[in-house]
């Protein structure tokens, strides 16, 4: 209570010692700014009139009392990314509504019955396969990902020779901006076929979420080894010392020591990379093909369905009416999804820099 | 584990049986590039050298080595060579075995010898306790090498004994797949070529910590390799396939290009200065989607860089650490991670019905600018806080202002670290693909490139300006390649445009990659030479 009062005082008392010009032209500016913003929702055309006053105050506010203006603006750039989170909270979320209401919560996460989807006659959306999908698509992504990465990590970090990591290290970070549609379509064009082939597993159609789970852990690969390499090195130099100089080899430093100190920065660079399997989309989307069938049985990793994110990719051009809602609730299901794992990771990784005093 | 040097500087017999064992590394480790080159499909095992088949070559090889290996093991337990081994290989190397084993097991008993569960059930018990018992029962030189050996050892045999030949086919009854013999023969080869050259590694270090070591960095290296192999692998593929398509039909010289602002260009480049689709056109090309990629780098960082580079300076400059800090670190580092669709999405419910309900390229650039905030924010905010704080309170012992100090002192010097983080965001922003499926794509193959400068009108009633280009569905380089994916491009042949499309995204967004970490890079070393 005496926190929120001396709070109040203190803005108060930094409004009545603010002078008037400014407190005139702030309020007139958060005015316009929440017209604007008010009448953008509705759809109104005052729009324009109202970011135009905002923009005159604003001029005027720069050109009379620039630091307060400026601080005023910063404030506001800050605001936005808080109003981003809230827009797209409440717009997934509220198109998702019907669909939710439609199908009712457990029978949309979790009906298994034929047919689980059906966008004509009487209309059915189950997203158990797309989150089957998912599921399979991730656990193979971070099979992968997670051990080659995190040793992949290892070697940059500790044993590689100075020369070769100068190398490494921004091969690796440029190697993560391969765009996603560029594995897609070397998945469809190159990995499909092989799969489908007599030299492989023969598949009787092309896409399967082996190929989407192989190529999405490549992709997955540089972002986890850049993040796992950053938490390796920010492991004290003293702590590996002291390991090394009561004889210890280098390899049970690293695992002894280095590794255990690194762990919460270690399983975060790994949950980011769970985080990116799941909503990676265009490989999803072009080496499948988009079936709303469950694999079967339910652990095939060789059969063709969906994944949440290419559910919507692929079925959102030609959706209208409860459909569309439908592939907004998968929207949501993801979003809460890599919310949570954000959310966890976040969190990981503050308790090391806690438990490692290290400076931040 | 003191005297292990000294004892290596005066015993000579270590030195054959490191010799030994370095050759077996060499050996295993081009067994097992040779058998991951088959299983992409590089190279082949119906090779025959000298009138061998290469699998028969890869049997004899691997029992050679396998037994190799079980000597080396067998000499050090019998105390023939100084080594300096531990009790037992530890658990983790001996569950792998037991793993190992029990998938062996499963197979053969369920395939080779075609019993129900009452025969592979126990096989696969029987195979998976035993290869443990082996491994982590005797001391750590022969626990190691007698499981690693053995195994090389039956998959040589089963090459040889032809047990797995050309036309072997494995299909699981309850599996889509087929499990054909080349990508099986390339797994066996590959794991038991991979077990033999750690066994081998660990004894050319004398086992103990030091081989463990040993091993350890082998398979590390050899991780490291594999990466860096198939990501150069990636690179030169694509760039193999599209070039060739991408530089088709290059003319340089004065006046053969299209004309920009009167001015005919010194250079006519087919792919990138031709529309996709038109009557006049021989090669169809990218630039629309040129033009929309560059129009959408242009705006996203009009619209993300102020407000990015403003929040991290009030995070920084202005607020207290506490809870609202907090709270917008928490949400930015959310909003990094959100999924590319969900923000399509999101822009496809609350922009595209704003902007006369199309799809439209202001709402692809508001959406990309969306996801580009906290990119920038992230990395601005890293910039900010590496700035010293003796920058500021040095400029406030001068009298200098707040609002002064951030705006002379701390933004200059935290600007080569803002510039990196945007350059780095917009790599990406490049080649997003999806929320422009939701929000900005039109035409697959579109005849005009967006004309934004030509199509500003202003008028006195609100919304005073508009930008009909701005509000119509354009095309961008990530999309061209989704588009050519789904579509085809008519006659012409589509697979070869999509990889010449690919190539021109895969240069682009590269190369905003490569200049933001060389700037990066520079800036640091300027940095550290002050």
């Amino acid at each position: 209570m005496s926190f929120t009062n001396s709070k109040t005082t203190r803005i108060v008392r930094s409004i009545t010692g603010t002078d008037r010009v400014a407190l005139v032209a702030g309020s007139v500016a958060a005015v316009c700014l929440l017209g604007a913003f008010v009448s953008f929702l509705v759809g109104s055309s005052l729009t324009a009139v109202f970011v135009v006053g905002f923009l005159l105050v604003v001029g005027y506010g720069w050109y009379a009392r620039q630091a307060l203006a400026a601080k005023g603006l910063a404030f506001l750039a800050t605001v936005s990314t808080l109003l981003t989170m809230g827009l797209i909270i409440v717009f997934v979320l509220r198109e998702a509504l019907p669909a939710v209401r439609y199908m009712g919560p457990i029978d949309l996460l979790l009906l298994t019955g034929e047919p689980m989807w059906r966008t004509g006659g009487e209309q059915l959306y189950s997203l158990a396969p797309a989150i089957v999908g998912t599921l399979i698509e991730t656990l193979l992504a971070v099979m992968i990902a997670g051990p080659l990465g995190v040793a992949g990590a290892l070697f940059v970090s500790e044993v590689a020779p100075s020369w070769l990591r100068a190398i490494l290290k921004p091969g690796i970070e440029i190697l993560a901006g391969i765009p996603s549609i560029v594995f897609g379509y070397l998945g469809l064009v190159v990995l499909n076929p092989y799969f489908a082939s007599s030299s492989a597993f023969g598949l009787p159609g092309l896409g399967s979420l082996l190929a989407v789970g192989l190529v999405v852990g490549v992709m997955a690969l540089p972002t986890v080894v850049s993040v796992a390499e950053d938490a390796i090195s920010s492991v004290p130099e003293s702590m590996k010392q002291g390991s090394l100089a009561l004889g210890a080899t280098e390899w049970q430093t690293m695992t002894g020591i280095t590794m255990p100190a690194a762990f919460s920065g270690i399983s975060a660079a790994v949950l980011l990379g769970v985080g990116r399997a799941v909503g990676e989309t265009m490989a999803a989307t072009v080496i499948l093909g988009n079936v709303t069938d469950l694999p079967t049985p339910i652990f095939d990793a060789f059969d063709n369905t969906t994944t949440l994110t290419s559910l919507i990719a692929s079925q959102y051009g030609n959706a209208s009416g409860l459909h569309v809602n439908a592939l907004f609730a998968a929207g949501a299901v993801l979003f809460v999804t890599v919310m949570a794992i954000s959310v966890v990771s976040q969190y990981i990784e503050r308790r090391m820099l806690r438990t490692l005093g290290g400076e931040r | 584990m003191s005297d292990a040097h000294e004892r290596r500087l005066v015993n000579d017999d270590g030195s054959a049986f490191e010799r030994v064992s370095a050759a077996v590394v060499g050996l295993g480790v081009l067994v097992f590039l040779y058998a991951t080159a088959s299983v992409f499909g590089v190279t082949s095992f119906e090779t025959e050298i000298a009138g061998v088949g290469l699998a028969t070559l890869f049997g004899i090889v691997l029992c050679a080595t396998g037994g190799i290996v079980i000597v080396l093991g067998v000499c050090s337990r019998l105390g023939w060579v100084d080594t300096t081994p531990n009790e037992t290989v530890g658990l983790p190397v001996s569950a792998s075995f037991g793993v190992l084993g029990a998938i062996a097991g499963s197979l053969v008993g369920s395939q080779l010898l075609g019993g129900g569960a009452m025969v592979w059930l126990p096989l696969t018990a029987l195979a998976a306790v035993s290869l443990v018992a082996v491994s982590v029962l005797p001391r750590e030189d022969v626990g190691s090498t007698v499981p690693a050996g053995g195994i090389a050892i039956v998959a040589g045999v089963v090459l040889l004994g032809g047990v797995v030949g050309p036309e072997w086919e494995w299909n699981p009854a309850n599996l889509e797949a087929t499990f054909h013999a080349p990508l099986v023969v390339g797994a066996m080869i590959g794991l038991a070529g991979l077990l033999v050259t750690w066994a081998a590694a660990t004894a050319s270090a004398g086992f103990g910590s030091r081989g463990r070591q040993s091993g350890a960095y082998l398979l590390m290296g050899l991780n490291a390799l594999a990466m860096v192999t198939i990501m150069a692998a990636l690179v030169a593929f694509v760039t193999l396939k599209g070039a060739s398509k991408a530089f088709a039909g290059i003319e340089i010289g004065l006046g053969v290009g299209p004309e920009i602002v009167g001015l005919a260009l010194p250079i006519d480049w087919p792919f990138v200065m031709n529309v996709s689709q038109g009557i006049y056109v021989d090669i169809p090309g990218v630039l629309p989607a040129i033009m929309g990629t560059v129009w959408i780098v242009v705006g996203t960082v009009l619209f993300a860089v102020p407000l990015g580079v403003g929040a991290a300076v009030f995070l920084t400059e202005y607020a207290e650490q506490g809870r609202f800090t907090r709270i917008v670190e928490v949400t930015t580092n959310g909003l990094w991670s959100t999924p590319s669709i969900v923000f399509g999405l999101f822009g496809a419910a609350f922009l595209v019905p704003r902007f006369g309900n199309t799809n439209s390229l202001l709402s692809g650039i508001l959406v990309l600018g969306f996801m580009l905030l906290p990119l920038v924010l992230i990395t601005s905010r890293e910039a900010l806080q590496s700035v010293p704080d003796e920058y500021r309170d040095a400029s406030a012992a001068l009298g200098v202002s707040r609002w002064q100090t951030i705006r002379s002192v701390v933004l200059p010097a935290a600007l080569p670290g803002v510039i990196t983080g945007v350059i780095l965001g917009v790599g990406r922003i490049a080649g997003e693909t999806a929320p422009l499926l939701l929000v900005m794509a039109g035409s697959p193959f579109p005849s005009d490139t967006p004309g934004v400068f030509s199509s500003f009108e202003f008028s006195t009633t609100p919304p005073f300006v508009t930008n009909d280009a701005l509000l119509t569905a354009a095309s961008a380089l990530p999309y061209q390649l989704y588009a050519t994916i789904t579509a085809g491009v008519g006659a012409q042949d589509a697979e070869a445009f999509g990889w010449g499309t690919a190539f021109v995204l895969l240069l682009v967004v590269l190369s905003f990659y490569a200049v933001g970490i060389a700037l990066r890079a520079y800036f640091r070393s300027k940095l550290h030479h002050e």
